[in-house]
C-alpha cells in the first residue's frame, strides 16, 4: 500500500474511536451527572524529504470533557443534592478520593451518607458525613450544612480539581484527579434536586451522521485506490 | 466495533427504566406505596493514553489523554421517600402515617415485616390484622361489644361501650423506624423486610424519636406522581430509539468495512 492509503487507515481507525466515545455518551443520556466527551482529531506531520510534499496523518488523540450544566430535575429526595456551577462532591472509594456531579446519596445503615455503590460522601475536611436519626426533617443548605430539628450536623463538601484537564474518568460518573483539588467555600448545592447528563442528543446524533458518512467515504476512497492499483498491475502485465 | 454493545447497554438501561415507570404506574392506586426510580452510572473507561503521557516524538505531556467508555450499568433501583397525600376514608381501623415509620406484622413464619398500609381489619375474635389477615405487632384484641374505637395520634386504641360513659384504653399501636429505610427490602403485599443495609428497627410511639404521627379514618395515598412518571417514560423511550440509532449506524460502517475488497 502506499501513503494515501495508510492516511485514509488512520482517519478510519479515529472515526470508529469517535463512534464508540458518541455511542457512550448516548448510552449515558439518562446517567445522573455525567459529563459527555468530545474526541478530537489532530494532526501528525512527518517531512517526507527536502522537496517533497509533507506526509500528514490524523490521529484521534485529545480528549475534552464537555463540561455545561445539566438539567436540574426536581425528585423531591431528601439526599438528592445537584451542584449548581463549578465544583464536584467528594467520595471515599477503596481506590482513594473521587470526584463526582452525581448527588443521589441515602444515608446507609450506619447513618453515613453514601452514594449508589456505597460510598461514604465527604465533608470539606475529607471526614465521612454522618446524618443522625430522629431528629426530624433534614434540611440541606446551598453551602451543603445539613441541619436537622434546626441545629447544624454536618457539612457535604464541594471541591475543585486544581487541573480540570487531568481527571481521569472512572466508573460509577467518578473522576479522579491525581493533582489534587480545593475546596470551594461558596459552591452552590440544591437539595431535592439531580443534575441529569449533560449529553445533547441532537449533537451526538447530527456528529454521528457526519462520522457515518466520512467512514463510508473512507471505505469508498479505499476501494477505488484498490481499483487503481489493481488496474496498474494490470496495464503492467500486458 | 464496540459502539455495537454499547449501545446495546444503553437499551438494556432504558428498559430497565421503562420497567420501574410501568411498576409505579401500575401502582398508582396502591395504598402505602412508594415510587421508585432506576438510577444509572457509567462503565469503565479503557485508558488508551494517560492524561500526563510523555508524547515521544517531542517530549509534551498529553494533556487530557484518551479514555474511551463503554457504556452504562443501573447503579440502583431506589425508593423515594416521599409522603403520599392522606385520602380520607373514615374507617376506624384505617390509619395513616404522617411522617416516618412503619408498622410492624408478624407473618405466619413468624418473621417480622413493615408496612405502611394501615388499612387494617379485625378477625373473629376480634384481634387487628392487616388486609392480608397478618396480626399487627403488638397484638390487640378489639372485645366484640366495643361499640366504637379511637385511635390518637400517638396509637393509642380507646374503645367505647355501651355500658361505660368513659373509654377504655385497650392497646398501644407502635412504630417501627430505620437508620436507612430506603435499604429495606420490598416482597410485594406492601410489605418490607429488614436488611444489613437498612439497619435494625427502632421501635417506639408514634410521634416520637422522630417517628410519625397515626391518623385514624385516612390511608396514604400512592406517592406516585403520573405526570412525572409519563415525562419519564417519553425520556426513557427516545433514549432506546437513540442508542438502536447507534446501533444502526455502527452496522453500516461495519458492512461499509465488510464490502471492501
Amino acid at each position: 500500500m502506499d501513503n494515501a492509503s495508510y492516511t485514509t487507515l488512520t482517519r478510519q481507525s479515529g472515526l470508529m474511536r469517535e463512534m464508540q466515545t458518541l455511542a457512550n455518551n448516548i448510552a449515558n443520556a439518562s446517567t445522573t451527572g455525567f459529563r459527555a466527551e468530545e474526541v478530537m482529531f489532530s494532526e501528525h506531520i512527518k517531512a517526507l524529504g527536502p522537496s517533497a510534499s509533507s506526509l500528514s496523518m490524523a490521529t484521534a488523540a485529545v480528549r475534552n470533557t464537555v463540561d455545561t450544566q445539566g438539567t436540574l430535575t426536581q425528585t423531591g429526595g431528601t439526599f438528592d443534592l445537584a451542584i449548581e456551577g463549578d465544583g464536584f462532591f467528594l467520595i471515599e472509594t477503596p481506590n482513594g478520593q473521587r470526584l463526582t456531579r452525581a448527588g443521589a446519596f441515602t444515608p446507609n445503615e450506619n447513618g453515613d451518607l453514601v452514594t449508589a455503590d456505597g460510598y461514604p460522601v465527604l465533608d470539606p475536611g475529607g471526614a465521612p458525613v454522618f446524618v443522625p436519626q430522629g431528629l426530624g426533617s433534614v434540611g440541606i443548605g446551598a453551602d451543603g450544612t445539613i441541619s436537622a430539628g434546626g441545629q447544624p450536623v454536618g457539612q457535604v463538601g464541594l471541591v475543585r480539581p486544581l487541573e480540570p484537564a487531568q481527571m481521569i474518568r472512572e466508573s460509577g460518573v467518578m473522576f479522579d484527579a491525581p493533582d489534587g483539588f480545593e475546596a470551594i467555600p461558596d459552591g452552590r448545592m440544591l437539595q431535592g434536586f439531580l443534575e441529569a447528563s449533560n449529553v445533547n442528543p441532537i449533537l451526538q446524533v447530527s456528529r454521528m451522521i457526519e462520522v457515518q458518512r466520512a467512514y463510508e467515504l473512507g471505505q469508498n476512497f479505499l476501494d477505488k485506490e484498490d481499483e487503481r492499483i489493481r488496474s496498474v498491475i494490470e496495464a503492467m502485465r500486458r | 466495533m464496540r459502539a455495537l454493545k454499547i449501545a446495546a447497554a444503553g437499551m438494556t438501561a432504558q428498559q430497565m427504566r421503562v420497567e420501574v415507570i410501568s411498576n409505579n404506574l401500575a401502582n398508582m392506586n396502591t395504598t402505602g406505596y412508594n415510587a421508585r426510580r432506576a438510577e444509572f452510572a457509567d462503565l469503565h473507561y479503557q485508558q488508551l493514553a494517560r492524561p500526563g503521557t510523555i508524547n515521544a516524538s517531542d517530549g509534551t505531556a498529553l494533556p487530557t489523554g484518551v479514555q474511551l467508555g463503554l457504556g452504562v450499568r443501573a447503579s440502583a433501583v431506589s425508593v423515594m421517600l416521599a409522603q403520599g397525600s392522606l385520602a380520607a376514608t373514615g374507617g376506624d381501623l384505617d390509619v395513616a402515617i404522617e411522617g416516618d415509620g412503619y408498622l410492624e406484622v408478624t407473618l405466619p413464619s413468624g418473621v417480622s415485616a413493615y408496612t405502611r398500609d394501615g388499612a387494617l381489619k379485625l378477625t373473629g375474635d376480634g384481634l387487628i390484622v392487616t388486609s392480608d389477615g397478618y396480626s399487627v405487632v403488638p397484638d390487640i384484641t378489639i372485645p366484640s361489644d366495643t361499640r366504637s374505637v379511637s385511635i390518637n395520634a400517638e396509637g393509642e386504641i380507646y374503645g367505647y361501650f355501651v355500658d361505660q360513659i368513659e373509654p377504655q384504653l385497650l392497646g398501644q399501636l407502635t412504630l417501627a423506624g430505620f437508620t436507612n429505610s430506603k435499604g429495606l427490602e420490598a416482597i410485594g403485599s406492601n410489605l418490607f423486610l429488614e436488611t444489613p443495609a437498612s439497619g435494625p428497627s427502632a421501635v417506639g410511639t408514634p410521634g416520637e424519636d422522630g417517628l410519625g404521627v397515626l391518623r385514624q379514618g385516612y390511608l396514604e395515598d400512592s406517592s406516585v406522581d403520573p405526570v412525572r412518571e409519563v415525562t419519564d417514560l417519553i425520556e426513557a423511550q427516545r433514549g432506546y430509539e437513540l442508542n438502536s440509532k447507534v446501533i444502526t449506524a455502527a452496522d453500516q460502517m461495519l458492512s461499509a468495512m465488510v464490502q471492501l475488497r
